[in-house]
């Protein structure tokens, strides 16, 4: 166990979009920033390669290499230990430009009221800062990740978007006309994805493989601005798995110590600490850094740490549309309804924005046909024809957080010796009445659509978003939180936390964009500190 | 402002005077100043990228030390005291209001011939059209003997054709705008025309293509396998309009950035001059060119077969083949035929020269500008610098050559990849110049510099 000494102003754990994007914006301001990344670097030109190779192209984690060493979440693997009533799932990279690699590139702000949920609906938590404070930040993040979008999206904003909106497809331009007609309006969505050349890389071309990668970097992806990183002056040292963080007698931080993958060890000295691994993985390791004075874990004095996980635990339909409408053109996140996001019901059930799939159905509808034993000419009519007309919608469902939802450590450990995470997780009757009624909405834009053959989603089951927040929330509330509104945490002043994980609502959009714009945030309460 | 100021003034009297005459007649000067200023790209070197237009400080990167191009608006660090007579020195003669020559980065051997007429206009634009900007621009210091200017002056005398374009009776007036537009304004045989020993441009290869040390200015002469004898004047106009060719050529590197900056912004039937003018430009031919650069490869007969070659063990080793597949088929399609404003690779001319350097620089920088391309098709290139080796490169570049391309030159090799992504050819002009004043040469070394000007968009 070789010990060596890496040091910089400012240790940031996790290579992904936020630890990325605040690394490369300390290192413009001349600070020294090193980035330590539990997994390799990701080749896009590989991953491409191994997508088109791979026969089960729905599994969008198949492309990307998997590693014994920072394992994650895959189909039919054991990572994720299980103890709730309702099964955890997520999906996520660990690897030079984290999760970003693959998503559908949305980024939404969240609504002005989505941070004062609590003083306004009376449910759920309220922020430690407005929509007004995070409104620049947002902007940041746009500019730096390319966000196009339109307007009317019902956040407000100081200033345009970077770009325009990617051009609608023609399943897009039928479904927004024809549900007008009974009300509801159809947005283009807002989304870090190039509607023309931007920063280099070029405007979509509708590959419609967003997920699992975007094969000509139209859609943006952490591994962009680790590379900015780099350009600017910081330092990212991969394959180096933090396992331990270590305070000092007077609680701050002195070092990290990460594994090889052939478990050697070195130790990371810094002013400041930033935790930018993933909301479960964060939470993960504060909770395995244990110490006498903190025996619940790093910034876990008061049992906080890991609680409080939200996602979307939506539910969904499918149907056909009663003209050929042919989805999978363009990306596969495309156009949503933003109207139920926000009302005076709030109080009661839970807010939600509807997403139309836009994915390719080809191997989808292939693979129903061929199950119900349909073969030759007629598999081949029946593939076109229901390519052309079927379409599934989702809702992103807000959930209220609850401290017993949380991410713990398992009793299984992986090669290097580290726990599993191990999850309890419910869903309640708030977020339960808000799938009734995105359910009641469904039925009349099937209907819109001249719907037949509608499939609702069993009630009882929950198709998670990833959208992991909540388990590092920030607040003003020392006793309910693991950081104040500056990310930094309660029990350590040169530790701050970044990422999906300190959102303490979840509310009805993707985390990404906010998690940026509240990182982007944090790096200057940090650049404060070193001035 | 001040103009319209005094036409109102004139107009309210109810009257137009003649001073509301001259002032509207200025203004006309004022704006066909402006079009010669775009059509000779000034803004080019003269404007730092997000900076006043014509405030100058761009660094331009040469292999001896930068040169930066002067603050040109009429302002106190600018050009505002500059008479027309040292103006016209300037551009016509390369010679500062102080006396010192300038170097040929500024490229005043082709703006010399500029008509007195198109030059009054100039000045009068550079004067009254520019909004002046106090921003000095840091000094040039090349290494000796290069830091002495005065030894232009050999070069000029050599070199300096110094009268303004003479049109030629015998050709129409088509051709004689084109040619003037050609040789003196837009300044094509700057980097289209390969040099002598001493860096002059060798008139007996005019347009004949050139190597600007990383991209290459191909052959633009009117020989139809070597240059662009085969292009129609429309297809020509469209290139230099939109930077697009249609199943031809896309601009790249400088010469999307010369669209972008000048060519997309003459007027069409100043495009269409060129176009006329550049047909006419004898051929300069190598005979090693058998077949049109657009005439080249073809579509991939089974652009299926790569999925079934296994992956390598290590992703390090892919194929030529599969390499395609991963980086470039999903805009360029898997059987290299392209779509819908994505270029196809067969009868692609960048596919089709001797040179390849161009392939390369592409895969190397991507292709840029078409933002700043009012009309154009298509979009930008991703820079694969940072994803791919110089082996990777060299090999993916083969393998278009040989299915795409012009195969009998699919031998890029890695270390030519090196050489172009590190900036081109390691200069030896310094120690030539050295070496060469011992030797009474010292002409030699200035005359050398001329070759910045051929880097200066590199």
């Amino acid at each position: 166990m070789a010990q060596q000494t890496t040091s910089a102003d400012v240790v940031i754990v996790g290579s992904g979009v936020v630890g990325s994007l605040m690394a490369e914006k300390l290192a413009l301001s001349g600070i020294s920033v090193v980035i330590l990344e539990g997994g390799p670097r990701i080749d896009r030109n590989h991953v491409v390669a191994r997508f088109r190779h791979e026969a089960n192209k729905s599994d969008f984690m198949a492309p990307y290499p998997y590693n014994d060493w920072a394992p994650e979440p895959r189909k039919n693997n054991d990572y994720f230990q299980q103890e709730g009533p309702v099964p955890y799932s997520a999906s996520y990279i660990r690897g030079v430009g984290g999760t970003t690699w693959h998503w559908a590139g949305m980024a939404w702000r969240y609504l002005p009221n989505d941070f004062q949920l609590q003083s306004k609906y009376g449910v759920g938590r309220d922020w430690p800062f407005s929509y007004d404070d995070l409104e620049p930040f947002y902007y940041e993040a746009e500019v730096k990740m390319g966000v196009s979008g339109p307007l009317n999206n019902g956040s407000p904003r100081n200033k345009p978007f970077p770009m325009e909106p990617i051009a609608r497809s023609w399943a897009h331009q039928r479904v927004q006309e024809r549900l007008s007609q009974i009300g509801y309006e159809v947005t283009t969505n807002t989304v870090a994805r190039n509607s023309r050349n931007y920063d280099g890389r070029p405007a979509c071309c509708g590959n419609n493989n967003c997920m699992p990668i975007c094969p000509i970097d139209a859609q943006y992806h952490g591994g962009i601005s680790a590379q900015a990183a780099e350009r600017a002056g910081a330092k990212i040292i991969t394959e180096a798995v933090v396992y331990k963080i270590e305070h000092g007698a007077d609680d701050k931080i002195q070092a990290v110590h990460y594994y090889t993958p052939d478990k050697e060890s070195h130790r990371v000295t810094g002013k400041i600490f930033v935790l930018a691994a993933n909301a479960i993985e964060t939470p993960k390791l504060m909770l395995m850094s244990t110490s006498d004075k903190f025996a619940n874990g790093i910034g876990n004095s008061n049992d906080m740490v890991g609680r409080h996980l939200c996602d979307h635990p939506r539910t969904k339909v499918s149907f056909d549309v009663d003209e050929e409408i042919w989805p999978g053109r363009g990306p596969v996140s495309e156009y949503s309804i933003q109207s139920e996001r926000d009302g005076d019901w709030r109080g009661e059930e839970a807010a939600f924005r509807i997403d139309f799939s836009n994915s390719n159905p080809v191997a989808g509808v292939t693979s129903k046909l061929i199950s119900q034993g349909v073969y030759g000419k007629d598999l081949i009519a029946g593939i076109r024809q229901q390519s052309s007309v079927t379409l599934g919608l989702k809702n992103i469902v807000e959930q209220l957080s609850d401290p017993n939802n949380r991410v713990m450590l398992g009793d299984r450990r992986d090669s290097l010796g580290i726990p599993n995470p191990k999850f309890y997780f419910s869903v309640d009757d708030y977020t339960r009445r808000g799938n009734v009624r995105a359910r009641r909405v469904f039925q009349e834009i099937a209907e819109g659509l001249g719907g037949t053959n509608i499939k609702f989603m069993d009630e009882n089951k929950f198709s998670l978003a990833n959208h992991i927040t909540g388990t590092l929330g920030m607040g003003n509330d020392r006793a309910t939180t693991v950081c104040n509104g500056e990310g930094r945490s309660h029990d350590h002043e040169n530790l701050f936390l970044a990422g999906t994980g300190v959102l303490p609502t979840v509310a009805t959009v993707n985390s990404t964009l906010t998690a940026v714009a509240v990182g982007l945030r944090t790096a200057e309460f940090i650049m404060e500190d070193l001035a | 402002m001040k103009q319209t100021l005094i036409l109102s003034a004139a107009l309210a009297l109810g009257s137009l005077s003649s001073a509301a005459i001259a002032a509207e007649s200025d203004n006309a000067l004022i704006e066909r100043g402006h079009y010669i200023s775009t059509a000779s790209d000034c803004v080019a070197c003269h404007t730092t990228e997000g900076g006043a237009e014509f405030a100058g400080g761009k660094a331009i990167e040469t292999p001896l030390g930068e040169i930066f191009a002067p603050n040109i608006t009429p302002s106190k660090t600018g050009i505002g005291s500059y008479t027309y007579e040292q103006f016209d020195a300037a551009v016509r003669e390369g010679i500062r209001a102080d006396g010192a020559h300038l170097y040929p980065a500024m490229p005043y051997t082709a703006y010399a011939k500029i008509t007195d007429e198109d030059m009054k206009a100039l000045y009068a634009y550079f004067m009254q059209g520019v909004e002046p900007v106090e921003q000095a621009s840091p000094e040039s210091e090349l290494p000796f003997p290069f830091n002495i200017r005065l030894s232009m002056l050999g070069w000029n005398l050599l070199f300096l054709d110094g009268k303004p374009y003479q049109a030629d009776s015998s050709k129409s007036d088509q051709w004689n705008r084109g040619a003037y537009l050609g040789e003196a304004l837009a300044h094509c045989s700057t980097c289209h025309t390969p040099r002598n020993l001493m860096m002059a441009e060798d008139r007996s290869q005019l347009l004949g293509g050139a190597s600007l040390g990383t991209w290459y200015a191909p052959n633009i002469s009117s020989d139809v396998n070597s240059g662009i004898g085969n292009w129609s004047e429309a297809e020509i106009v469209s290139y230099l309009k939109s930077g697009h060719a249609d199943g031809k050529s896309q601009a790249a590197g400088p010469m999307a950035e010369a669209i972008a900056h000048s060519l997309q912004h003459l007027d069409d039937e100043d495009l269409q001059a060129l176009a006329v003018w550049l047909k006419s430009v004898p051929a300069v031919s190598d005979a090693a060119d058998t077949q049109p650069a657009d005439s080249h490869g073809q579509a991939l007969a089974d652009p299926d077969a790569v999925l079934m070659e296994p992956l390598p063990e290590d992703m390090a080793d892919m194929s030529g083949a599969q390499l395609y597949e991963a980086a470039c088929s999903s805009c360029h399609q898997a059987d290299g035929t392209g779509a819908g404003g994505l270029p196809s690779l067969v009868n692609n001319t960048v596919l089709g020269r001797s040179n390849t350097d161009n392939l390369v620089m592409a895969i190397l920088d991507g292709v840029k500008y078409r933002n700043e391309i009012k009309t154009s098709y298509g979009v930008d290139m991703l820079a694969f610098r940072n994803e791919l080796s110089d082996a990777q490169i060299a090999q993916v570049a083969n393998y278009t050559l040989e299915n795409f391309g012009r195969a009998e030159v699919a031998d890029i090799s890695a270390d030519e990849v090196a050489v172009l992504r590190n900036g081109g050819p390691a200069s030896n002009l310094l120690p030539m110049a050295r070496w060469g004043m011992g030797l009474g040469a010292v002409v030699v070394v200035l005359l050398l510099l001329v070759w910045v000007v051929r880097r200066r968009a590199k």
